[in-house]
């Protein structure tokens, strides 16, 4: 008798997070977001396997509060002492504090150091490996990207509107700035904005004053068409243009990027 | 009741009567305090602009505001006169009026805070309903402009959270049930209390009233160095949080010094009751925290006003984001734990169950609260430097354990009870499988990879709604429902209780459950126009937000029906032991009759003599 | 009870309809002020309309709005407009024009954008006079005439009519208004048009002669 109560919520439990597993396990194939960078994969990766462990905890907490709805209620709402009166469970105790810390320190392991360890292991050799610099300039409410070893200073598509363009498989090395260029008396006087690509799967903060780097390397030719994950979007409120502070994003072949590039150095000299 | 024949001398002591209720004569004195500090400042400022109300005159108006409204409800008779050594001349009507004015007797107090947090409630709630409104399209289609949006995000955020989050379960609950329950008379503090109040009302008025002086755009966190270049609402933010703030220390210091010192005899360490454990750590919380996020927005303003360039590229932006998060997570714990140590303050008397592991039930609430003040910079991982995120990502994922602790105790007592299923009950059920979703989803978000890309976006939005909402706002309906028969000596209706309780699950796991596939699929946060692909989610999350905002006031309706015209109920309903249940319903102006000594814990049900088990008269044992 | 009074209390002789009154009063001030602001404005200028400007005309820009941001003038008056910036932190211009031009933009459709179609100053007489913290000035089709010396102007070209100016600046600006009667719109369009789509717009409406 003491055992049949513990034993009934395990079975529920474990048939409960097996279906919920193969449930996970399905959407998991058609991934949870569309992701398209080296850094994406590292946080699709981390999701994944967080969720796969986490499932269970949350199924014991959702079979627990139906099964202490249906099997430890009381008849009616006449007080009368409970049955059985437990003041402490040392086994109960001992696993509930063991686990928690297990748990916690092996999440804290795997994935956070394993990926942290990773991530900047990938950005020392992606610096390295003489990546596309882009300079990416907030300015509030528009993004300007500048590419200097081509000598291009602010690219943009037929509209006239800022664009990124980058080239699939080749490292980037962003140089995130805040600031006014076309406000000499006042540079510095911008904001906090958040440099983020949605499908890259890292964003990071542009703040006055500092310069921010971040690297990965796409690998899927991709575009808003394809996914409208994979737009340059600010993620740090700026103020009232904060939202339409967006632009387009392109991931195109080495070949078509170095059209874009020739393409935009003549737009350039027409300009100037 | 006063003999007017016999004449007295004509002094400072002449009879005097108040034909004005002192909440109104407050805002008449407000806005003569407001008037005359902004003309003194308009006076004598020598680069005046354009306006009538500017930046620097509005916050000496606001000074002389409070000071006015302040003085107005009570402040000059009942704390003034006394403090100049002349007599207070602050009676309180023995009857309804004394909630619309200062106050001394704690309950009167606690009642005064449930009512301004739940109307402050109330209007945070219209304006999330405007804001989920404005989310049903992917382009603005009921704000006109998206400063106004940004407005209603943050005064929405803002009143949530110093006037809600802080102060229902703390200042409400807390001054009502905390005396009660550790068998004190009255609060040590008592005056500062009552004068405490009104300081709510005060600084939630202000923040409303911010977009008259310009939209702000910053949400709740008032990030630099956006706040220096924004419109002057921003100036309210500060000022109103400023007041909201000093409201919820002048509780805490109360509280605190209440429960160290005011304890009936025989009211050990050992014995005082979970939800009194819940406030003192609660308090501690606040005493150390919340003057250093007033003494940040006083820093920012002044940044604003002068300008200092504290937070801008001049100085340091970053040093304000800190010093923000070294305030705000310990802020989501004021919030949380309090619920945490109501759900086993409650579950124990609905199963009539030992509460199972009650030292490891505190031992998690003193540990919350210690570990709390290490793990703001995970709000940060997208702006700090990537050393930071290492130690960060470990504390954040250890807060997690004491957290489980409260489960541990929760889900022991539950286990083979005869749990009473009553509103309260299903709340506090409610209440756990919430805030799991809230902290489990919290793991990811501790993980910086997975945080760089969710962060800022509305899974995050979804997970600290199921943390605040889930977790605390559903124990603090809980609370309301358990504690009616000691607030008015009345019951609620249990079919009603139940199926509003039910309302609010569906809305809420629908309005949030949904957000956090938003978030995933590329919502950020703080934007009214969005990219169109996002749009027949949002439009379901605004569907569930309305079908639960229309569930939260059916509970408030519910509730005010039958504190006013419920059944009668007994003086002690749910056969509960602690203190505050020894005494009448509503409790008398002193709380109990006689002498309390508290011989036992609160939490045991296996003695088989519930009458005699815990209090015995003084008078009787001498 | 009685005995234990203490002399010189205050009595309180207050009821409830005085709070209900009050609440209601004071809650009415409240939303008024918060939300309807610009209706009560409207319709003081429908009933007693709106006086036609003449001589001096003091035009502020604060974040985000003009203020007036409704004038009324008539053709052939001579005006003298004193643009003042009163923002601390952004720069404001001010051009006046008719029929936005629009512009693509990825996650939102087409959007008004950075200009006019029409620009108001084409072929129009001004005098400019006391630059203090000009950004810059592009006069595109008027006839400028400086007073003093060019360079505080920061003379720029593109875009329409628009002088720029920094936090705390102000520009003088003496013309007639021309033969060009009916509803005109102004606005400033810096910081990638979200200035004019936060609000900082306005409307003239010029009576014929």
């Amino acid at each position: 008798m003491a055992l049949a109560e513990a034993t009934v919520f395990a079975v529920i439990w474990a048939i409960v997070t097996a279906i919920a597993e193969i449930v996970f396990r399905r959407i998991k194939d058609h991934s949870m977001y569309y992701t398209i960078s080296s850094q994406g994969h590292i946080a699709l990766s981390a999701f994944n396997f967080l969720s796969s462990w986490l499932i269970p905890i949350f199924t014991f907490m959702a079979v627990m509060v139906i099964f202490a709805l249906v099997r430890f209620r009381a008849p009616d709402n006449t007080p009368r002492p409970s049955p059985v009166q437990t003041l402490r469970n040392k086994w109960y105790i001992l696993l509930w504090v063991g686990v928690s810390f297990a748990l916690n320190i092996m999440f804290w392991l795997h994935p956070t150091a394993v990926d942290l360890e990773t991530m900047f292991a990938n950005w020392k050799q992606q610096q390295n490996q003489h990546p596309l610099i882009v300079n990416v300039t907030a300015r509030q409410w528009e993004w300007i990207f500048s590419y200097p070893q081509y000598g291009i200073t602010q690219a943009v598509n037929a509209q006239g509107l800022d664009e990124l363009e980058l080239p699939v498989g080749r490292p980037v090395e962003f140089f995130l700035r805040s600031k006014d260029p076309f406000h000499s008396y006042d540079i510095y006087a911008d904001v906090i904005h958040s440099f983020w690509i949605p499908a890259f799967g890292i964003k990071e903060d542009v703040i006055p004053g500092e310069t921010r780097t971040e690297f990965l390397v796409p690998d899927h030719v991709a575009n808003y068409e394809t996914s409208p994950l994979v737009r340059v979007q600010c993620a740090e409120v700026c103020g009232p243009g904060h939202p339409y502070m967006e632009a387009p994003l392109s991931i195109v072949t080495a070949k078509q990027f170095s059209q874009w590039i020739a393409h935009q150095k003549s737009l350039q000299a027409q300009g100037a | 009741m006063r003999d007017m024949a016999q004449a007295e001398p004509r002094n400072h002591l002449e009879p005097k009567v108040l034909r004005m209720a002192p909440v109104l004569r407050g805002f008449f004195w407000a806005a003569v305090g407001f008037a005359t500090g902004n003309l003194l400042t308009l006076a004598v400022d020598p680069f005046r602009g354009h306006p009538w109300v500017t930046e620097p005159s509005a916050v000496v108006g606001w000074v002389g505001a409070l000071m006015g409204w302040l003085l107005g409800v009570g402040g000059y008779e009942e704390i003034i006169l006394p403090l100049f050594g002349f007599p207070s001349t602050w009676v309180e009507p023995q009857d309804w009026r004394r909630y619309f004015g200062l106050s001394t007797n704690h309950k009167v107090i606690g009642i005064q805070y449930l009512f301004s947090s739940s109307a402050i409630f109330l209007i945070a709630g219209l304006d999330a309903m405007a804001i989920r409104y404005e989310l049903m399209q992917p382009s603005m289609h009921f704000f006109t402009y998206s400063g106004q949006y940004l407005t209603a995000v943050g005064v929405h955020g803002s009143l949530m959270m110093f006037g809600v989050g802080t102060v229902a379960m703390i200042s409400g609950l807390g001054n009502y049930f905390v005396p009660l329950m550790i068998g004190a008379k009255r609060t040590v503090f008592s005056r500062l209390s009552g004068l405490g109040h009104w300081l709510l009302p005060a600084g939630a008025l202000t923040l409303i009233a911010s977009p008259l002086l310009g939209y702000w755009d910053t949400g709740w966190r008032g990030y630099e160095p956006l706040a220096m270049q924004d419109p002057g609402g921003m100036v309210f933010y500060y000022l109103g949080i400023f007041a909201m703030t000093l409201s919820t220390i002048f509780t805490s210091l109360n509280l605190a010094t209440t429960i160290i010192f005011y304890r009936a005899r025989g009211m050990t360490w050992a014995r005082i009751p979970l939800f009194v454990w819940g406030i003192l750590t609660v308090s501690l919380l606040n005493l150390i925290w919340q003057p250093e996020i007033e003494m940040t927005f006083v820093m920012a303003l002044l940044s604003k006003l002068v300008p200092w360039n504290f937070f801008d590229a001049i100085g340091s932006v970053e040093t304000y984001l800190s010093m923000f998060w070294l305030f705000g997570h310990p802020e989501v714990y004021i919030i949380v734990l309090p619920a945490l140590a109501l759900w086993n303050e409650m579950i124990p008397v609905m199963a009539q169950k030992n509460l199972f592991a009650r030292d490891w039930a505190v031992i998690g609430l003193i540990f919350v609260m210690m570990l709390s003040g290490l793990v703001w910079a995970h709000h940060m991982f997208t702006n700090m430097r990537n050393s930071e995120m290492f130690p960060f990502a470990f504390f954040t994922e250890m807060i997690s354990i004491p957290t489980g602790f409260s489960f541990m105790a929760a889900i022991g007592t539950l286990w083979k009870a005869k749990l009473r299923l009553t509103t309260p009950s299903l709340l506090i059920l409610m209440s756990l499988f919430n805030f799991m979703i809230g902290g489990l989803t919290g793991v990811y978000l501790a993980d910086p990879p997975v945080n760089l890309q969710v962060h800022d976006t509305f899974f995050v939005v979804a997970h600290f709604h199921y943390t605040i909402i889930g977790g605390m706002i559903f124990t603090w309906i809980a609370a309301m429902y358990y504690w009616l028969p000691k607030l008015s000596g009345r019951m609620y209706n249990e079919t009603w209780g139940k199926i509003l309780a039910v309302w609010i699950f569906i809305g809420f796991n629908g309005t949030f459950g949904q957000m956090f596939l938003l978030g995933l699929q590329g919502m950020n946060r703080w934007v009214p126009a969005y990219p169109p692909y996002l749009k027949s989610m949002n439009y379901e999350v605004s569907l569930f937000a309305f079908f639960l905002g229309v569930g939260f006031i059916g509970h408030a309706i519910h509730i005010i029906w039958a504190w006013r015209k419920g059944p009668l109920s007994s003086e002690n309903p749910w056969h509960a032991r602690t203190l505050e249940w020894m005494t009448s319903s509503p409790p008398p102006e002193e709380n109990f009759a006689a002498e309390l000594e508290v011989v036992r814990g609160f939490y045991r049900y296996d003695h088989d003599n519930p009458s005699a088990y815990f209090v015995k008269d003084k008078s009787e044992s001498t | 009870m009685d005995n234990q009074e203490p002399s010189g209390v205050v009595e309180q002789l207050w009821g409830r309809r005085q709070i209900i009154w009050g609440g209601i009063g004071l809650g009415a001030i409240a939303l008024i002020s918060l939300f309807a602001k610009p209706d009560i404005v409207g319709l003081t200028r429908r009933l007693a309309g709106s006086p036609v400007s003449s001589g001096k005309i003091n035009l502020y820009q604060f974040d985000y709005y003009f203020i007036p941001n409704y004038m009324t003038w008539r053709v052939g008056d001579r005006l003298e407009v004193t643009l003042q910036n009163q923002s601390h932190t952004h720069w404001h211009e001010w051009t006046i024009g008719r029929k936005l031009n629009l512009a693509f933009f990825q996650g939102f459709g087409s959007m008004n954008a950075d200009a006019w179609a029409i620009d108001f100053w084409d072929g129009v007489d001004v005098t400019l006079s006391d630059p203090y913290k000009v950004d810059n000035f592009v006069p595109h089709e008027a006839h400028v005439t400086y007073v003093g010396p060019k360079a505080p102007y920061q003379i720029a070209s593109g875009g329409d009519f628009s002088p720029t100016l920094q936090p705390g600046g102000s520009l003088k600006l003496t013309f007639t208004v021309p033969n060009k009667p009916g509803i005109w719109r102004f606005g400033c369009f810096v910081q990638e048009f979200i200035h004019y789509r936060d609000g900082m717009k306005g409307l003239i409406e010029i009576l014929p002669a």
